[in-house]
C-alpha cells in the first residue's frame, strides 16, 4: 500500500479519569493518523441471512453456549445464530418459510437463573435475526436432555404444539399467525409431538398405542383418535426419537424393530413392524440408538439408522455405523462408517493447520467415539450430518454413498440436537 | 407414613400450591387416568409385598461402592452430574440448591446382598449444571411415555426453578424383583 499523505480520522476513545477518587468514563474524539487513499470500511453494519435458505443449511443447538447456529453445510460457514436461553438439551428454532420468521421457545427468569419465570415463543425476523415479537405462554413446557419431538410446527406453519409433562401430560397450542397462545389439551399417558398435516399431530402413549390429535381452525381440540396397541411398552418399547415419512412416522424399538404408523386415516393405523437386523446381527447385539438415530430421505425412499452393538441399557449409546434401508421393500441397502469427529474438534483447539502432519496424526491416533445424531437434507443431492453430543464438530457425508466430505468445526460444545430448516 | 406416601403427599401439596384448585384437580385427574394406563410400578410391587429391609450394605470395594463413581451400584439408571462431586452427596443436594419434589426411579442390584432396590433419583435445582462427574447409565430406563422411569426429563420442572444442577440416588425401598424387562 502506498501512502500519499496523512489525514486524521476521528475514532472513539475511552478515557478513564480517577482524579476525584471515582472512575469516570467519557467518549472523546481522538486523532489517529491513517493513509488518505484507502476507503475506510463502513462502520455499524450487521449482516443478514439470505431470504431463501439453501437445501443444505443446518441448525446446530448448543446447550452450554445457549444458542443455535445456522450453518451452510456445503461450506461449513456460520450464517447466523439465535439465543435459546437455558435448556437441558439445547433448542433448535422452528422456521416459517412463508412468513420469513424463526421461532424459539424459551423460559425466561426475571433475574438470570432465578426470579419469576415467564415462557415465551420469541419471534425472529428471518433475515435480520432481530426479535420481531414475543408470545407469552403458561409455564408448562417440558425439558429433556435430548429435546427431540418436544415441539412441532404443523404443516401450514400456523400452529406450534408444545409438550408439557409436569404436573401432568398435556400439549400447549400456539397460533403463530395470530401470535397468541390458544389452549392446553390434556393428553394423559401420551407425550411428544409428531406433526403430519396442518391440523393433525400424533403422540406416543404408555399403553403401547399412538393418538392422533386434530385441531380445528382456531387451534382448539377437535378430536382425538387412537391406534390399536402396536408395541410392548415394557418388554420392547419404541423410542420416541422417530423419523417422519409423509403422513407416517417411523419408530425403532430398543431391540431394533421398526414400527411404521400411518397417521393419515381418521383412525390412525400401525402399518408394519419389521426388524432392522438379521438374526445373526441381533445375536451380535446390533441395535439402533442415540439421540436422533433415525432419518428419512423421502425422494430416494431411504431410511437411515444409526447402529451400535450393545446390550441392555445401551439405547442412548452413540452409533458406529449408519445402515440404510429401502423404505418400500424394507431391505438393507448399504452400510456407512460414522466418521471420527474428534480430530475436527481438536484441530482448532490445538491450532494445527488443516491437513498438517499434526492434524493427520490426530486422525490416525484418536479413537472414533461414534455419533448420537444424524439428519439428512431433503433435496436431490442430499447431505447427511452426524454429531456426537459431547464433541463440537459435525461430520458432513454424501447421503447417497456415505462419503465423508468435510467437517464443520467449532460447531459448539455440548448437545446432540440438529435440524434442517 | 411410608417414604412413598410422604413423597406423594409433598408432591401433591407442592403442585397444589403452584396452581389454582380447579386446575390442580383437573390435572390430578389427568395424571391418575394416565397412571391407570401404565404397568404397575416397581415401587408398587415392592410395597405390595410388604417387604422391609434395613439400609442396603455399602461397604463395597472399588468403584461399585464409590458414590462418586459412575459404576456405583445405585447409579444404574442415572443421567446427570453426581451430587457428591458438586458439594452434596448421593443423598443430599449441594448447598444453595433445592431438591425437586418429583423424580424418576430405577431398580438397581446391590452386589453385597444381591437384593434389588428401588432407587429414587432426585434432581437438585436452582443453580447452573455442576459440570463434574457426569454419568449416564440406562438400565431399565424408558421413553417419556413412561415418565417415572425416564431419566431424560428435566425433573427440576417440579421445583421452583428448572435450572438443573445434579442428581442424587436415594433408596426408596426394596424391590421384590429386578428389572422386569430386558
Amino acid at each position: 500500500m502506498r501512502l500519499l499523505g496523512a489525514s486524521f480520522l476521528a475514532v472513539g476513545l475511552i478515557i478513564v479519569h480517577c482524579t476525584t477518587g471515582f472512575a469516570q468514563v467519557e467518549l472523546q474524539q481522538a486523532p489517529v493518523s491513517v493513509g488518505a487513499d484507502v476507503d475506510p470500511d463502513p462502520h455499524g453494519i450487521s449482516a443478514t441471512v439470505r431470504r431463501e435458505l439453501g437445501p443444505h443449511t443446518l441448525w446446530v443447538a448448543d446447550r452450554l453456549f445457549r444458542h443455535s447456529i445456522l450453518f451452510d453445510g456445503d461450506t461449513g460457514n456460520a450464517l447466523g445464530m439465535l439465543d435459546t436461553t437455558w435448556s437441558l438439551g439445547g433448542i433448535t428454532p422452528h422456521t416459517s418459510h412463508k412468513r420469513g420468521e424463526f421461532y424459539v421457545l424459551e423460559p425466561i427468569y426475571a433475574h438470570g437463573n432465578r426470579g419469576k419465570r415467564t415462557d415465551y415463543v420469541t419471534i425472529y425476523d428471518g433475515e435480520t435475526l432481530e426479535i420481531s415479537g414475543e408470545i407469552e405462554l403458561p409455564t408448562l413446557k417440558e425439558e429433556t436432555g435430548h429435546s427431540v419431538a418436544l415441539t412441532g410446527l404443523l404443516d401450514d406453519e400456523r400452529f406450534l404444539v408444545i409438550t408439557n409433562m409436569i404436573p401432568a401430560a398435556s400439549v400447549s397450542v400456539v397460533d403463530l399467525e395470530a401470535r397468541r397462545f390458544v389452549t392446553e389439551i390434556e393428553t394423559a399417558g401420551c407425550t411428544q409431538v409428531y406433526p403430519v398435516s396442518p391440523r393433525r399431530f400424533g403422540m406416543l402413549c404408555g399403553d403401547g398405542t399412538m393418538i392422533a390429535i386434530d385441531l380445528d381452525d382456531t387451534g382448539k381440540l377437535a378430536a382425538i383418535q387412537r391406534t390399536a396397541k402396536f408395541f410392548d411398552s415394557v418388554n420392547d418399547p419404541v423410542s420416541g426419537k422417530g423419523a417422519r415419512d409423509g403422513t407416517r412416522w417411523l419408530f425403532a424399538t430398543f431391540d431394533g424393530h421398526l414400527n411404521e404408523v400411518d397417521l393419515e386415516p381418521n383412525i390412525p393405523v400401525a402399518r408394519a413392524r419389521w426388524s432392522l437386523t438379521t438374526d445373526r446381527e441381533r445375536k451380535a447385539d446390533w441395535t439402533t440408538g442415540g439421540k436422533q438415530h433415525l432419518a428419512v430421505h423421502a425422494k430416494s425412499r431411504t431410511l437411515y439408522a444409526l447402529m451400535h452393538t450393545g446390550a441392555r441399557g445401551s439405547h442412548k449409546d452413540p452409533g458406529s455405523e449408519i445402515w440404510t434401508f429401502d423404505l418400500d421393500t424394507r431391505e438393507r441397502r448399504d452400510t456407512f462408517d460414522v466418521p471420527s469427529l474428534l480430530p475436527a474438534f481438536l484441530r482448532p483447539v490445538l491450532k494445527l493447520p488443516a491437513d498438517s502432519i499434526g492434524h493427520k496424526i490426530l486422525k490416525l491416533v484418536l479413537p472414533n467415539l461414534g455419533a448420537h445424531s444424524i439428519v439428512v437434507t431433503a433435496d436431490d443431492q442430499p447431505l447427511m450430518f452426524v454429531r456426537h453430543d459431547e464433541i463440537g464438530a459435525i461430520g458432513v457425508l454424501d447421503a447417497h454413498d456415505g462419503t465423508h466430505m468435510s467437517d464443520i468445526e467449532e460447531s459448539g460444545i455440548s448437545g446432540g440436537l440438529m435440524e434442517v430448516p | 407414613m411410608s417414604l412413598l406416601d410422604k413423597w406423594m403427599e409433598s408432591s401433591s401439596r407442592h403442585m397444589a400450591r403452584q396452581m389454582g384448585r380447579r386446575s390442580f384437580l383437573a390435572k390430578l385427574g389427568g395424571l391418575m387416568a394416565g397412571a391407570a394406563a401404565l404397568p404397575l410400578l416397581p415401587v408398587a410391587r415392592g410395597r405390595a409385598s410388604n417387604a422391609r429391609a434395613s439400609a442396603p450394605p455399602e461397604d463395597i470395594d472399588g468403584p461399585v461402592g464409590d458414590p462418586n463413581a459412575c459404576e456405583y451400584w445405585r447409579n444404574c439408571a442415572i443421567d446427570g452430574f453426581l451430587c457428591g462431586c458438586c458439594g452434596g452427596s448421593y443423598k443430599t443436594c449441594p448447598p444453595g440448591t433445592e431438591m425437586s419434589p418429583a423424580s424418576w426411579i430405577g431398580t438397581c442390584r446391590n452386589p453385597l446382598d444381591n437384593k434389588d432396590y428401588v432407587i429414587w433419583y432426585n434432581d437438585c435445582c436452582g443453580s447452573n449444571p455442576c459440570g463434574r462427574c457426569f454419568c449416564n447409565r440406562n438400565e431399565g430406563e424408558r421413553p417419556m411415555y413412561h415418565p417415572y422411569r425416564n431419566n431424560d426429563i428435566n425433573w427440576c420442572a417440579g421445583a421452583s426453578s428448572q435450572i438443573y444442577n445434579c442428581s442424587t440416588a436415594m433408596v426408596i425401598g426394596l424391590a421384590v424383583e429386578g428389572q422386569p424387562e430386558k
